[in-house]
């Protein structure tokens, strides 16, 4: 089933790439490129899933998620950090601070889609992921 | 004799002159009584003499001397008071019984000042037996009495306190202490003598010591009790510990700078890790899709080309993970978690891993493993990383024959070895030493040979070294190595 996926992330190329490979497995795609222009998007248009990146420009990953949390029903949203910070506590910073999921750069395509089909709604989740 | 010669003789005499009830409750006390106990008549009328100037360890002997009196009718004794301020002195003491019958029988009590007559008398015998002995300690040396007055004092003691030669006899050892000290100080002391015993008063307090221009300095003080014939006394020896105080404190703003430079060089680190990371995830993604042929088919050239891109960003990828490896643990910051291992379960992952590469390159790759093995004590990770890392290098430098991965356990030494065989190009007798070595590659016979990162075995060894044990290897050039992990002892 096609999902509305926000991606949040403020460098060109690799929001091209995440773009690209969603939209080529059938989802809708929105975009912002800084933190306030996500907590925006995410407002308006309610997304399935938000892959947000953490270091921004305006506002970062952890404010964003700290502002989306915030709000009414804040608790329901499906938000992913997908970030360059690889270090061994980072993934566990990103978990504590309540994110739903941790995804490390670089992406490596063959897998990628596989590790977002998780963090989406179940009715959404197509066949193959769904027995894996 | 007149009443006005009386009253002046009575007022005027350098002893204290007390008169009491028999129950030792003063009803006159002399101006002199004043001046050497620091209360005023009105101060002393109506208390006992007991509650007044007798210190605790001295109440029984104090009411034994009162009865002595009301039955023999005198008493002459030597005791110790202690003044309103807390100081003490000692007293040479004459009683007498007043009792004409016509009132209530009362008590004459005169007290002489002895203190300095009796420090004068220590401080000869001090001199006499111990002034060499003392002169010869490199520490500040004091010895007081039980009243705590100084009866000798070393060179060293009075340059460190800034006194002239002499200047510190009779005087109080409360006043080579800061005026904050001097209360819990005097209680100190009282307490000391009720249990001398030898202790050092330096550990674990600040304590200062007060110069005669009023400026402080840090020191330790240890105490010791000395019995004479006559008396017991306290030495106290006492150092200048300004010196190692300054150390101290350098080596804090050191430590303080060190932490501060290392929390530096974390954050540059991971800010490393994440700037280098950025750009590669475009670099590897892309060339993944293309790979993919998701946005189109290739043709057999493009996709030799980009598959050197993709190897070359995967490369670059475990260059930053490796660097980042070497420098925690050159940091120290390697969290091992030790647990029991089975190595046979460590050696068998690896092969699973690798075997379809060896298998990919036309290589054997064997397992040999013991049937029973005794686990060991390590951290599964970093072992799995060592074993995986010569695993992988063995097949990279072999290209026929095959690779033999073991596990080689002695019951009686309590040792345990992971060896690696191969029949690959070996390693050339003048390469080896520097074979452990941060990005030293060892010449490859073969053009275009397979390259690592230049940092596998580094971390390999570093990361055995944490463990407690060790990487040795053998070679011959042409004909194979064998790398083992020798593990710790059990």
């Amino acid at each position: 089933m096609p999902a509305r996926i926000l991606v949040v992330e403020d460098n060109p190329a690799n929001l091209e790439l995440v773009c690209y490979l969603l939209r080529f497995h059938g989802h809708t795609v929105l975009t912002a490129v800084n933190g306030e222009d996500g907590v925006a998007a995410a407002e308006a248009h309610h997304p399935d899933l938000i892959l947000c990146d953490l270091q921004m420009p305006v506002l970062d990953g952890y404010q964003v998620l700290e502002r989306l949390r915030g709000r009414r029903g804040g608790a329901a949203i499906r938000i992913v950090a997908l970030t360059a910070f690889s270090m061994p506590n980072d993934r566990l910073r990103v978990l504590d601070a309540g994110f739903n999921g941790y995804m490390s750069k670089p992406i490596d395509p063959e897998t990628f889609m596989a590790q977002v089909e998780e963090h989406l709604p179940p009715p959404l989740r197509s066949a193959p992921s769904q027995a894996t | 004799m007149t009443p006005d010669l009386a009253g002046l003789i009575a007022n005027e005499s350098p002893d204290a002159l007390i008169l009491m009830t028999d129950q030792g409750r003063v009803l006159h006390w002399s101006k002199a009584a004043e001046s050497i106990f620091g209360y005023r008549g009105q101060e002393a009328f109506g208390q006992t003499l007991a509650t007044l100037v007798v210190p605790p360890e001295h109440a029984e002997e104090q009411s034994l001397r009162l009865r002595e009196t009301l039955s023999e009718g005198t008493a002459t004794y030597e005791s110790v008071r202690r003044r309103k301020d807390g100081s003490l002195l000692y007293v040479d003491v004459s009683t007498r019984l007043l009792a004409d019958g016509s009132a209530p029988p009362r008590v004459l009590s005169a007290e002489k000042d002895v203190t300095h007559i009796k420090v004068r008398r220590d401080a000869k015998l001090m001199e006499a037996r111990f002034r060499d002995l003392l002169e010869s300690t490199p520490d500040g040396i004091v010895m007081a009495n039980p009243t705590g007055h100084i009866v000798i004092a070393n060179t060293q003691a009075e340059r460190l306190f800034g006194y002239e030669a002499g200047e510190l006899l009779g005087r109080s050892v409360d006043m080579l202490l800061p005026q904050r000290y001097r209360h819990a100080h005097v209680g100190h002391r009282s307490n000391y003598f009720q249990q001398p015993r030898k202790r050092s008063m330096g550990s674990g307090l600040d304590l200062s010591g007060l110069r005669k221009d009023g400026s402080e300095f840090p020191i330790e003080i240890s105490l010791s009790p000395l019995h004479t014939e006559e008396s017991a006394f306290v030495m106290s020896a006492i150092r200048d510990i300004s010196e190692r105080k300054r150390f101290e404190h350098a080596l804090q703003e050191k430590n303080q700078e060190l932490a501060n430079a290392n929390q530096a060089k974390d954050r540059f680190l991971a800010g490393m890790s994440h700037e280098l990371r950025t750009p590669l995830n475009a670099i590897i993604g892309f060339t993944g899709t293309l790979l993919m042929q998701l946005p189109g088919p290739l043709n057999e050239e493009q996709h030799k080309q980009l598959r050197m891109v993709q190897s070359s960003g995967r490369h670059l990828l475990a260059l930053i993970n490796d660097l980042l490896d070497v420098s925690k643990i050159e940091a120290g910051k390697v969290d091992l978690q030790l647990e029991s291992v089975d190595c046979r379960l460590v050696l068998e992952e690896v092969a699973a891993t690798l075997q379809p590469q060896a298998h990919s390159k036309g290589l054997t790759f064997e397992l040999q493993l013991p049937e029973q093995s005794r686990p060991v004590t390590s951290d599964r990770r970093a072992l799995c990383q060592i074993v995986l890392n010569l695993a992988s290098n063995a097949i990279k430098f072999t290209e026929t024959g095959g690779v033999l991965l073991m596990l080689h356990q002695d019951t009686s030494a309590r040792t345990t070895e992971i060896r690696v065989h191969d029949s690959g190009i070996g390693i050339p007798e003048s390469e080896q030493t520097k074979l452990f070595g941060a990005f030293t590659r060892v010449q490859s016979s073969r053009a275009g040979a397979p390259e690592g990162t230049g940092l596998g075995l580094h971390l390999s060894q570093k990361l055995a070294e944490l463990l407690g044990g060790r990487i040795d290897f053998r070679s011959v050039h042409g004909e194979g190595s064998c790398f083992t992990l020798v593990l710790a002892k059990d």
